[in-house]
């Protein structure tokens, strides 16, 4: 059983929305060890709570909108207050809090994003966000080994 | 939300797709007129033009996320008979395999994800608990059953076609892989697990149907003919087989139709109000030829499922009406006895001693200029028309998807529902409910009827005399 999942997940046919898409890959390169898995999709459903019930710590990674383009932002995922209402996309707040109800176990849980610029119709990055996009691998890649290592996870919000 | 005599919801919630409702209300505020819009468009039968036939299977596997295998599977016929090649038996077993897998997976989605806070919590629910985490809250149990038939599905899909979504391990002349003996003893290790959870699931459902009654008795329970492929034995096939009708009175109407001659029995209209046709039996014309298909109809035509537990449930199945079924309410229970029967039979197909054969692909050029490949989806008969020039490139596609043959129906089936629960001029969380959720009855894909993406929600009208809305409610 690995350790840490890792979650990417976004739209690779809208823009940066597919950061999380693309970056799936090299993070598999980079942190190919049985303690970590990898998961690459479209959009969070219902079925991931399963697989993120049965790890230790879950990291999910995605474009954001909220931020200056290129900036890579970290932050805990917490259990959220409130429910969704919708199963086809879930937030990942939702899909740890459905682990805890449907499983009686949640793991940490943080988010690493990078913040887009264009969430157009259309493939590749714009060229900011390209540029960023091993900062946002090497951070995931930091995470996870912190993680690993047992000690106290430093979480800075926004790295730029 | 009311506006003049018309209530309108918008979008339709816990649906595939964009769709608005209108109700159209008398002078004494009753409701006389139900129309159900699909707002969406995207327009593959043109677009494709040009294209290499080759390439229409990873194409057509676009139209939908939840059951592109079912666009693969009649894509790549459609492209089999353009070589006109037999593709290799083993190939033919594997494709077959793989449209049973995406069955179960996307009617676990219907049943569980969307209609289960219908089912458990009923119609009158809070719309805001009304839902997946509300479903886990009251019966976590159903909602792990859920989760973990659809990732069951998946997982074949994935190990099958190397992804759960889009996947283009179907090709024109068979599959592109082999399937290898650890995927296929992988595959076999977790079908007790599946036949288990839909065995307690169908138990479950039956036992809450005693709840239904007003609903089935008026969730779109009316006369109609059933169209569905069934085997030359008429047992239930989703993959191959010739095209039977039969009566409200369960007496067949046609049979033995060869699919690839469909456009001699069945009409599409366009209206003006909807980007979704509207199909019907030629024969008895427009909207006589009124007809219903996906897994009521399914169960309706089909004599015998052929696997031992289906057929158990298909007999008492039968025992709810002396006709045909005629409640789409039934469509839950056809589903759950549809995916007892996609585990048995993948079971079946799995343990054949063809199945690792390495013969997986016919090669040939194209031989025809037009060819036309039809199979069940989830959803129901589903057909795809190409031809092609001399350099094989498309010059002309015509679909005809299972929610397109289901729209007639489920007009006139919203029209009962709100004749039934809509009472004057003012709408409630619970006659709402029970308009969309008839609709999601037949588990519609609007995103395949008009070849377009997007996510369901709804928007219901009512509509005074003079077109003035009345009422409405938006959500999505």
């Amino acid at each position: 059983m690995p350790r840490v999942l890792i979650i990417a997940y976004g739209n690779p046919l809208r823009c940066d929305d597919g950061i999380g898409w693309l970056v799936a890959g090299e993070l598999r390169s980079r942190l190919a060890s049985p303690g970590v898995s990898v998961l690459q999709l479209h959009q969070l459903l219902p079925e991931v709570a399963e697989a993120v019930s049965r790890v230790d710590s879950a990291i999910f990674v995605d474009a954001s909108r909220d931020g200056e383009p290129g900036e890579v932002r970290c932050a805990r995922v917490t259990t959220p207050s409130t429910k969704a209402s919708f199963s086809h996309q879930l937030s990942p707040a939702e899909v740890v809090g459905l682990a805890q109800e449907l499983y009686g176990t949640s793991p940490q849980a943080f988010s690493v994003s990078l913040v887009g610029q264009s969430f157009e119709h259309g493939e590749g990055l714009s060229r900011s966000v390209t540029a960023r996009l091993p900062h946002l691998a090497a951070r995931v890649e930091g995470l996870t080994k912190q993680i690993l290592s047992g000690g106290p996870v430093s979480l800075p919000e926004v790295e730029v | 939300m009311k506006q003049g005599n018309t209530i309108v919801i918008d979008p339709v919630t816990r649906i595939e797709g964009h769709s608005k409702i209108t109700l159209h209300l008398n002078e004494d505020g009753r409701v006389e007129e139900a129309r159900f819009h699909v707002t969406q468009f995207r327009g593959f039968e043109k677009f494709c033009e040009g294209r290499p036939f080759y390439e229409m299977p990873s194409l057509m596997a676009r139209i939908c996320g939840i059951c592109p295998v079912s666009h693969l599977i009649a894509s790549a016929k459609a492209c089999d008979s353009l070589l006109a090649v037999r593709i290799p038996p083993t190939a033919d077993k594997l494709r077959r395999i793989f449209g049973l897998a995406q069955v179960l997976q996307s009617h676990a989605l219907s049943l569980f994800y969307l209609s289960s806070p219908d089912l458990l919590l009923g119609m009158d629910a809070d719309p805001a608990k009304s839902n997946l985490f509300g479903v886990a809250e009251k019966n976590p149990e159903l909602a792990r059953d859920g989760i973990r038939l659809r990732q069951f599905g998946q997982q074949i899909i994935e190990r099958l076609g190397g992804k759960r979504i889009h996947p283009a391990w179907i090709v024109p002349g068979g599959v592109s892989e082999p399937l290898t003996a650890t995927n296929r003893d992988a595959i076999l290790d977790a079908l007790p697990e599946a036949l288990s959870i839909v065995e307690r699931t169908l138990e479950w459902f039956k036992s809450t149907m005693e709840n239904f009654r007003e609903e089935i008795a008026s969730f779109g329970n009316f006369p109609t003919m059933f169209m569905g492929i069934v085997k030359q034995d008429n047992g239930l096939t989703f993959y191959d087989g010739k095209l039977r009708i039969v009566d409200a009175s369960g007496k067949v109407v046609a049979d033995a139709l060869d699919p690839t001659r469909y456009s001699d029995y069945i009409g599409e209209k366009v209206e003006p109000w909807s980007y979704m046709k509207s199909a019907y039996y030629k024969p008895l014309g427009f909207p006589d030829g009124v007809y219903r298909v996906g897994p009521l109809a399914r169960l309706n035509v089909a004599d015998r499922c052929g696997t031992p537990l289906a057929d158990q449930e298909l007999a008492e199945f039968h025992e709810l009406q002396r006709t045909a079924v005629l409640s789409s309410f039934h469509y839950h229970h056809a589903r759950l006895i549809e995916m007892l029967y996609c585990v048995e039979r993948m079971e079946r197909l799995l343990n054949d001693a063809e199945i690792l054969s390495l013969h997986v692909r016919a090669v040939a050029e194209p031989n025809a200029l037009e060819g036309v490949g039809a199979c069940e989806a989830p959803r129901g008969t589903l057909f795809h028309h190409y031809k092609i020039d001399d350099q094989g490139l498309i010059r002309w596609v015509n679909l005809v998807i299972a929610t397109g043959h289901n729209n007639l129906a489920m007009n006139r089936s919203i029209l009962q529902v709100a004749k039934h629960f809509v009472r004057g001029h003012h709408l409630t969380p619970g006659m709402l409910n029970r308009v969309e959720a008839v609709i999601r009855a037949y588990d519609p894909c609007l995103s395949c009827a008009t070849h377009a993406l997007g996510q369901m929600a709804l928007h219901i009208q009512l509509l005074s005399p003079g077109g003035e809305v009345l009422d409405q409610v938006a959500r999505g």
